[in-house]
């Protein structure tokens, strides 16, 4: 017989954790574990829904910071006002997991633990430079959401004796933008043939920073860091941002699958993604300048 | 257990469950609101399971009931109140929106979702909250329509519009309510897997994991000693035929030992179990020791020496040609000449509801097996030839089905779960995973056509020569007709001075393939239609212009070699579509040069396809005058979501000259209804409509006469109404004295109608197949993004001859459902062996992927059937595929000769570099 528990605080669902001593397993929105739970994949005498923790459930934007309760769903993600004038590549990447029926119960966090690599909010989180706090019986830290992958599909993360309690990521203080971008075989419930993610930041009319996030082109999501680099201190026109699309190959190593695309078709089309990316957060970015 | 309390439809709900179970098993067992589907495996992959929680559309089953105490659930049971039906409902029947109706509730739920939220959607909103809710029945165009409806009514408008049911429209060739949409609508539709029945145990399936092996030995011992297993059975078991009788030439229902199995799915053996936890046991505890063999999955290497042969002779299983007319002299006065080679993969039916099949013994002791099917009374034969059982004591039902596009002609389940019933003597669930539906049901035959067509200068088409290597895949099952429909299917609606087609079946390893809406033609009419397009373009001709040089008129000699029997409306489907096919290239053109990135392209094709050949040309119906002055019409035309119920009792109606409501349908039922033949090849509103037509009209005259009689009057002064027959001045006699007087004078109530076309068709000189044709063409116009490959396709304006229309709001909704499937298969659908698994992996189109759908019913009277009606349902699968291809090749400017074209496909097509 399983149990299944709902804490009311954050302390409550970490002594459950230590009290379950390794047994016990931590459930937010349950769209990716209850088909391995069916399969009997997961197995676990006891499970701790962290959803009706009221703390988990708030999403803030102070003090520099957008701080988003690990049990949000992603529609929460979508329906945010301040998200959806200031952080489009959060919404869109939001709206781009499965379907609206799996946005209403799926949360962010969740889909980190999953550790897939080209989880759409990975890229999101690894292009936003978030962070997750992680809580256990030896307390809570920040860590870097890139950090996080042990391998594909396996996170350091063990939902066994930890769990995320918050995601947060910065609001750069200056002219910045945001822009996604996801290839599939047909517009939903599909895993994406290539997806990515642009952060811009600008000072001067030149880019100040630049961070890209793409996926699935390694093991799990993968930074652009030359054409990160190369994008770094230049005036952000049409051949800059196309020349950096092609850069941002050298990072790429994608394999071929026989369902959603060869390794051929993927390189083709990632500057093709990462340029329109970068072009629309450069453009939403200068926006508000003219 | 714990006890698991929340609000389901604004009752409380207390439960008692394992936590961690899905809430959809919960609600359809131990709550028993099975209105609520599931079609995926679990899997959140088709949305047939959404329903509300705290008012956000969720999937059911990726909801663990843990997580949903103390929280508000509704579900399509809770939308109707005391007062009826929510308006959303109302609006999904009334806008059509309703055809298998297995994806409804889901629909509905995730509309009410948002319009609790937002009172008045935009169209992008409506879609994107339906976006993933797979539908395979309607194209979601009327989906799309009804919610927009729904929202308009939910706004509170006038009550003129809330009865916005069209209930003033002709019985014939208006929009008309389906009879069974309001059930489908509420959740209270029962299918198969709805069904309690008390005692059922589980059915299931061990499979050969190996393409193609020798079945050493099996071992089912352990199997039996397994708690809860009820019945394991092998090859060794069946009493009667280890076959499927003609369906399938040499495919076993259970493989024996010492044979082979022929592809990875093959059924070895069946496990009954009394759960379905001990199912699944059972299914694992049996062993089964392969030899394998060397396996091959193409047909250049099936026809090669050296690997085992799989079957036939030669791995061919059958062949057909065309030939006349001299072909070298009419390429010697030709101009311009295009040789090409098409190719197609293997499809899936993708019918939301998978194969399920319930057995059990009926109230007369009788095995009984239920489950969606084409044909009934075949089912019946291929049952009591395994069982060695006399066909009268089997009897066949077909339930409300969720959908079949052809899937379900295929005998195996029906035979497997009488095996199985008779085995455990109890009722026995036969329910295929949607897993194992990718495995085991039939697919769409794989194709390669190798095309050479000449015309003149001036666009007049000279002589074709056609090879069509078909892929049957690992057996028969109907294999055998393959080369006949599709080498006539490579001809068209056009003039042929010359033909030279020749096409085959070949065995592979690879999944059996079977019947699929436009069976065995939608691959060689792409073929055909492209590679006129080609032909087109080469001459610097207008694709339509070509076609319509080249029409083929009523009574002119076909690309058959001889004349077609039906009237052709093609030069009038030609002729609607000048307007649309000229406006939707002036856009292309328009948009042409808007920078580097998109581009736009516009194509057409035509069809022509042959229904009705599937079966005999007389086919017969019943109707019946109750004792209580009721009509009933009883006839085989199996409803698996297509409309035929509606149909045939408008058609009754019609005959009868009664409003459609006056008149009850007892269909296939093999111990209630007669055999009105095989439903495939769209026979069921011609053949069976006629019958119907032609029993109703007997009927009628039958009770005017004995009216007559009683009334002492002539019958031409009588007129029939919904409860009596009446005299001009008023006065007149009620239907149930009419019974009663059937009754006293010994004269049966129940009368037969056949439709017979023999006498039109005399045996001497009677080609194989009828020639009975419907034609029709669809216009695309399709947007590419030139650096990814990706493809909308924006717009289609889809025109079928249909004869007569019987009920239009359905002969659209069967059009827009096959422009959808024609649009997966020529972008997204394709059957992997070996690595699709489910519908996480095969793309079948969304809302999103569809265009904007425009259809133009042509009536062209058909010269045989009921009211000048023909054949549709299939007909308009065949030309969406080319005319979307053509117009890619057209935007892109090269060709696309493989389908599905994937992005990847275009974007190398683009680059004029190969791909697999």
């Amino acid at each position: 017989m399983t149990a299944y528990l709902f804490p009311q605080t954050l302390d409550e669902a970490v002594g459950m954790l230590v009290a379950h001593a390794g047994q016990a397993r931590i459930i937010s929105g349950g769209t990716d574990i209850m088909p391995d739970i069916r399969k009997a994949r997961i197995v676990s005498t006891c499970f701790i829904d962290i959803t009706r923790i009221p703390e988990l459930t708030s999403i803030t934007v102070e003090g520099g910071w957008a701080t988003i309760g690990a049990a949000t769903p992603f529609v929460a993600l979508r329906e945010h006002p301040y998200f959806a004038g200031h952080v489009h590549a959060l919404v869109d990447a939001a709206a781009s997991v499965g379907a609206t029926a799996i946005q209403s119960a799926a949360t962010w966090a969740g889909n980190l633990v999953q550790a897939m690599p080209a989880a759409d909010g990975a890229i999101i989180a690894v292009a936003l430079d978030a962070q997750v706090e992680v809580m256990d019986a030896a307390g809570a830290h920040w860590a870097l959401v890139g950090s996080l992958y042990e391998g594909p599909g396996h996170s350091r993360i063990d939902p066994t004796h930890q769990l995320i309690a918050r995601i947060r990521f910065p609001i750069p203080s200056g002219v910045w933008g945001t822009a996604w971008r996801r290839a599939g075989r047909r517009p939903s419930l599909v895993l994406p043939t290539l997806n990515c993610a642009v952060t811009i930041t600008l000072t001067g009319g030149v880019v100040d920073t630049a961070r890209i996030a793409m996926g699935p082109v390694g093991p799990r999501p993968v930074r652009a860091m030359a054409a990160e680099a190369f994008l770094t201190g230049r005036a952000p026109d049409a051949s800059t941002l196309a020349r950096a699309a092609e850069i941002a190959l050298c990072d790429a190593d994608p394999r071929s699958n026989a369902l959603r695309g060869s390794r051929e078709y993927r390189l083709a089309v990632l500057p093709v993604l990462v340029e329109a990316a970068l072009t629309d957060a450069v453009g939403r970015a200068t926006a508000g300048l003219a | 257990m714990p006890a698991l309390t929340f609000t389901l439809n604004g009752a409380p709900a207390t439960v008692e469950a394992d936590p961690t179970r899905p809430l959809l098993d919960v609600l359809r067992g131990e709550l028993g609101l099975t209105g609520t589907k599931q079609g995926c495996d679990y899997e959140g992959e088709c949305g047939a399971c959404t329903v509300l929680l705290d008012g956000r559309p969720i999937r059911a089953c990726l909801m663990p009931v843990g997580k949903v105490t103390g929280r508000i659930v509704q579900t399509v049971e809770g939308l109707a109140g005391p007062d009826g039906l929510h308006p959303l409902q109302q609006a999904f029947i009334d806008a059509g929106a309703i055809q298998c109706g297995y994806c409804t509730p889901g629909m509905l739920m995730a509309a009410k979702g948002l319009l609790d939220r937002t009172a008045t959607p935009s169209r992008a909103e409506i879609i994107d909250a339906l976006e993933g809710n797979l539908c395979r029945c309607t194209g979601y165009q009327k989906i799309v329509a009804a919610v927009e409806l729904g929202a308009v009514r939910m706004r509170g408008v006038s009550q003129a519009e809330k009865t916005g049911a069209p209930s003033g429209s002709p019985v014939m060739g208006g929009t008309h309510i389906r009879a069974d949409s309001t059930d489908k609508a509420t959740g209270a539709c029962r299918y198969v897997e709805d069904l309690k029945i008390e005692g059922m145990a589980y059915g299931g399936v061990v499979r050969s994991p190996l393409p193609h092996a020798r079945v050493i030995a099996i071992n089912a011992h352990t199997a039996k000693q397994i708690a809860g297993v009820v019945a394991v059975l092998t090859a060794q078991d069946i009493r009667g035929e280890n076959g499927l009788g003609a369906y399938s030439e040499e495919e076993p229902v259970l493989t024996a030992v010492g044979a082979t199995v022929r592809m990875v799915g093959a059924p070895v053996a069946l496990v009954v179990a009394q759960t379905p936890e001990a199912l699944d046991r059972g299914l694992e505890a049996v062993r089964v020791e392969y030899e394998a063999l060397p396996a091959v999955f193409e047909v250049a290497d099936a026809l090669r020496a050296g690997p085992p042969p799989i079957a036939g002779r030669d791995n061919v299983l059958a062949e057909y040609e065309v030939k006349h007319g001299d072909l070298e002299a009419e390429w010697g006065r030709s101009a311009a000449f295009v040789e090409t080679e098409y190719k197609t993969t293997y499809l899936e039916h993708g019918a939301l509801e998978r194969e399920a099949v319930l057995g059990y013994y009926d109230e007369e002791g009788r095995l009984t097996v239920m489950g969606g099917t084409h044909q009934p009374y075949f089912q019946q034969a291929y049952i009591a030839a395994s069982l060695a059982l006399p066909k009268e004591q089997i009897r066949v039902i077909v339930p409300p089905t969720g959908g079949s596009f052809g899937g379900k002609q295929d005998p195996w389940p029906f035979i497997a779960s009488a095996l199985m019933t008779q085995a455990a003597g109890r009722p026995v669930l036969l329910a295929y995973t949607r897993h194992e539906s990718f495995l085991a049901s039939p697919k769409r035959h794989p194709y390669a056509v190798r095309s050479t067509v000449g015309a003149t200068r001036d666009g007049r088409l000279t002589g074709v020569r056609v090879r069509i290597d078909a892929n049957t895949g690992a057996y028969d099952s109907g294999g055998k007709y393959i080369p006949n429909y599709a080498v006539t299917a490579s001809g068209g609606p056009y003039r042929w001075q010359a033909v030279d087609a020749y096409g085959r079946t070949v065995y592979t390893n690879g999944p059996k393939a079977g019947q699929f809406r436009g069976f065995g033609t939608a691959q060689s009419c792409f073929a055909a239609e492209c590679t006129l397009d080609e032909l087109a373009q080469q001459l610097h001709l207008d694709p339509l212009e070509l076609r319509r040089v080249n029409c083929l008129r009523n009574d002119e000699t076909s690309f058959l070699g001889y004349p077609i029997a039906e009237s052709l409306g093609f030069a009038d489907v030609l002729d609607v579509l000048q307007g649309p096919y000229e406006a939707m290239c002036a856009d292309a053109a328009a948009f042409a040069g808007d920078g580097r990135n998109l581009a736009r392209g516009v194509g057409i094709a035509g069809m022509w396809y042959r229904f009705g050949k599937a079966g005999p040309l007389a086919v017969e119906a019943h109707a019946e005058l109750g004792l209580e002055g009721h009509f009933t019409i009883y006839c085989t035309a199996a409803d698996y979501g297509q409309g035929t119920n509606t149909a045939m009792i408008q058609m009754a109606a019609e005959a009868l000259g009664l409003p459609a409501s006056s008149i009850q349908l007892i269909n296939a039922d093999t111990r209630t209804a007669p055999d009105s033949g095989i439903q495939g090849a769209s026979r069921a509103t011609f053949f069976v409509g006629g019958a119907v037509a032609q029993a109703a009209s007997v009927l009628r005259t039958e009770i005017l006469d004995a009216a007559a009689e009683l009334l002492d009057m002539p019958p031409q002064l009588l007129s029939l109404q919904a409860d009596k027959v009446l005299l001009p001045h008023g006065e007149g006699v009620s239907l149930a004295e009419i019974a009663a007087e059937f009754e006293r004078i010994g004269k049966s109530r129940r009368v037969r109608g056949l439709f017979d076309l023999t006498p039109h068709f005399p045996v001497e000189g009677r080609p194989q197949y009828a020639p009975l044709f419907v034609t029709g063409a669809h216009v695309a116009e399709v947007e590419v993004n030139l650096r990814t490959g990706d493809v909308q396709v924006l717009r289609i304006v889809a025109a079928h001859d249909v004869g007569r229309v019987i009920n239009r709001v359905d002969a659209e909704g069967q059009i827009e459902g096959a422009i959808m499937m024609g649009l997966g298969a020529a972008l997204m659908e394709e059957v992997l062996p070996g690595h699709t698994t489910g519908f996480a992996n095969y793309y079948l189109p969304t809302v999103k992927s569809m265009p904007r759908m425009e259809v133009i019913l042509v009536e062209t009277p058909s010269r045989f059937g009921p009211f000048g009606a023909k054949g549709l349902g299939e007909a308009a699968m065949l030309p969406a595929t080319p005319a979307i291809i053509n117009a890619v090749s057209r935007a892109i400017g090269a060709r696309l000769r493989t389908i599905p074209a994937t992005p990847e496909r275009v974007l190398a097509a683009l680059q004029g570099r190969p791909t697999a």
